[in-house]
């Protein structure tokens, strides 16, 4: 259980909080510019709906008022961790189908990447002021394991499964704001943010 | 049970009472009283009763009528009758008999307001035929409309035509036997239009509460509607409220929140005519769009003439202003011009207008957006400011001579005509051509000093 939090740890906390609230309000901004680049250099129509892809996080939630300061930290901090690779395979693939013919997209897509690895670390800042343990990568467990990579999809496949990674990914920035709005909250008893002094 | 009795009920005899129906019973509603004054005819002249027909008050009920037989007593030309003296036993076949009565009243009652009831719906220029019941085409009968006869012209034997239907037609058709005058069929019509498409909107006003769908029809049927609306988000129907006011409105419990799933709201309309939908999909962000900021204020700062000081509320149905702020935009001009100043504000609910021209009556209008997401509010309701003018001193030569000392020192200034000019004044009177004369000196008065 956390102790009542210092003063200087509650400014640095909500310090944390409002640079949080300004990357994710940034990071918005910029995904829905790349969303709406991706759909009209993929060839694609915006208004498509995309199955739930697998290995994507899905930003939606129920009883969001009701989570804790810790819960929403960790769930944020796995959903950029999972951005951060997709992105990057987004990236990666970009290059392969289309090298430099699309540089633009790329340099858009590297943006936000960028982006997103800076709100993760931001958030294992944030976990860490709470002296909550920040988890470890899956990524790095699945290496040790060596699992099998995932099957090859075909570029249409890769297209539309991009799609659903922004569209997630801009529901992801508006949900992060709202989160470190609630964290950057002082709670009325012991000055701790809300829900972050109750979490096991 | 005499089986006349039952022909009776079907094909009543005439009532000297009802032989000129029209004229008796034309703009009342006797239907029931006619109901009942015909049956006691048909029964005629119970053992035990001295009941004659012409006494008999149409305002009765059954169950008086019911009782009087019983005791065998006259009815009273005010129409009640005695309660039955204690002790005294009842007869027991009236009594049978007046349970056998009451059944076939109660069923023939029935029977005929199943007629009154009906209701017959038809389109705006349609031709409609209208049968008079069970009645053979020759028969000789009499159509009324609304209480007025229709002319023979209308009619195709005992069949009633009416072509190209329109709606001040519609109104309540009776048919009556040509000798009797027995009425043998009644029917409401309405004359109307199947439903267009309805309008549907969905709004959320309260997020991340839940929204609200609304809709009307772009014109109107004239005869009933039903609407029914469905919500569907992914593969989950959702239940939309209806709300009690207005009626044409529903809302919906957020589940989830940040879903990227759309929801797909339809609204199906039905009436008698036909039937009509719409259906719109949206996404959970799309459709919020707070109400306008309330209690909006804007006053004049003290020494300050070109300021104007503005302040509103968060609308009172957003929820949680503090997890989920607005931002404001504000617009103002001063009433004689036509261009409006915009302001967007992150935060606060204040802002201070530092550019006001001096002396000018302003319109100030507010609106609100999530910060994140959604759309902008209407416009506030319009608030009216002038900005701070100084207080005008009395009209004496000298006093406007030292005055303009001071009003030389501020370019903000307003010129001193402003201060000593009624505002009621009326342009082009002499009145107003004294002041700008006036203003026109000491203007010059104030240049020599500067």
């Amino acid at each position: 259980m956390a102790a009542a939090e210092s003063p200087s740890a509650a400014l640095r906390r909500r310090d944390l909080c409002s640079r949080g609230i300004r990357l994710a309000g940034k990071m918005r901004a910029d995904v829905a510019d790349l969303l709406d680049a991706y759909v009209e250099q993929q060839g694609l129509d915006a208004s498509a709906s995309v199955a739930a892809v697998e290995g994507v996080p899905l930003a939606a939630v129920e009883r969001w008022d009701e989570q804790t300061g810790t819960q929403r930290l960790l769930e944020n901090l796995a959903a950029y961790r999972a951005f951060r690779a997709l992105l990057a395979q987004m990236l990666e693939e970009q290059r392969e189908q289309l090298g430099e013919a699309d540089a633009g997209l790329g340099r858009a897509l590297a943006a936000v990447l960028l982006q997103v690895s800076a709100f993760a670390y931001h958030l294992e800042e944030l976990l860490r002021l709470e002296s909550r343990g920040i988890p470890g990568e899956e990524e790095e467990e699945e290496e040790e394991d060596g699992p099998p990579p995932p099957p090859r999809l075909s570029l249409f496949e890769q297209k539309l499964r991009g799609l659903g990674v922004l569209r997630e990914l801009a529901q992801w920035a508006v949900r992060s704001v709202r989160d470190l709005r609630q964290l950057a909250k002082p709670s009325p008893a012991t000055g701790a943010a809300p829900g972050l002094a109750e979490s096991p | 049970m005499p089986s006349s009795l039952d022909t009776d009920l079907l094909s009543p005899k005439p009532n000297p009472v009802l032989e000129n129906p029209r004229s008796e019973q034309r703009g009342l509603d006797k239907q029931p009283r006619r109901t009942t004054q015909t049956f006691m005819r048909s029964w005629g002249h119970p053992k035990d009763s001295g009941l004659v027909e012409s006494s008999f008050p149409l305002g009765n009920s059954p169950g008086l009528c019911l009782s009087c037989l019983w005791e065998g007593k006259r009815l009273p030309a005010g129409g009640r009758c005695g309660s039955q003296p204690r002790g005294e036993m009842a007869n027991p076949v009236p009594s049978a008999c007046c349970v056998v009565l009451a059944a076939v009243v109660v069923v023939y009652a029935q029977r005929h307001s199943q007629q009154d009831s009906h209701t017959q719906y038809e389109r705006v220029g349609a031709d409609v035929t209208m049968k008079c019941g069970s009645m053979d085409w020759d028969a000789a009968v009499t159509w009324t409309a609304n209480g007025t006869d229709i002319d023979e012209s209308h009619l195709n034997g005992s069949y009633l035509i009416l072509k190209n239907v329109d709606l001040s037609q519609s109104g309540q058709y009776s048919c009556y036997e040509g000798s009797s005058w027995h009425l043998k069929y009644q029917t409401t019509l309405r004359v109307g239009t199947p439903p267009k498409e309805p309008v549907l909107m969905c709004r959320s006003n309260n997020y991340p509460k839940g929204f609200y769908c609304s809709w009307h029809l772009p014109t109107p049927t004239y005869i009933p509607n039903t609407f029914n609306i469905s919500v569907i988000h992914g593969t989950k129907d959702m239940v939309c409220e209806k709300d009690a006011v207005p009626k044409n409105r529903c809302h919906i419990r957020y589940i989830q929140l940040f879903s990227t799933v759309k929801y797909k709201v339809t609204l199906t309309v039905t009436n008698a005519l036909g039937k009509n939908f719409t259906t719109l999909t949206f996404d959970e962000f799309a459709i919020v769009k707070p109400d306008p900021p309330e209690s909006v204020v804007a006053k004049p700062v003290p020494n300050n003439p070109r300021r104007l000081e503005v302040s509103w509320q968060n609308p009172s149905s957003w929820p949680d202003p503090d997890s989920f702020p607005l931002k404001f935009f504000l617009r103002y001009r001063p009433l004689i011009l036509d261009q409006w100043q915009h302001v967007e504000l992150s935060d606060g609910t204040s802002h201070t207008i530092t550019d006001a021209y001096a002396g000018k009556e302003y319109i100030i209008q507010v609106a609100a957006k999530d910060n994140d997401i959604g759309t902008w509010s209407d416009w506030s309701v319009a608030v009216h400011a002038t900005p701070w003018t100084e207080e005008p001193k009395h009209l004496t030569t000298e006093a406007q001579i030292t005055e303009t000392t001071s009003a030389s020192t501020s370019s903000f200034m307003a010129p001193p005509t402003t201060k000593i000019c009624d505002k009621g004044a009326v342009v082009g009177s002499g009145a107003m051509a004294v002041c700008w004369t006036a203003g026109l000196v000491m203007a010059a008065y104030s240049a020599l000093f500067i």
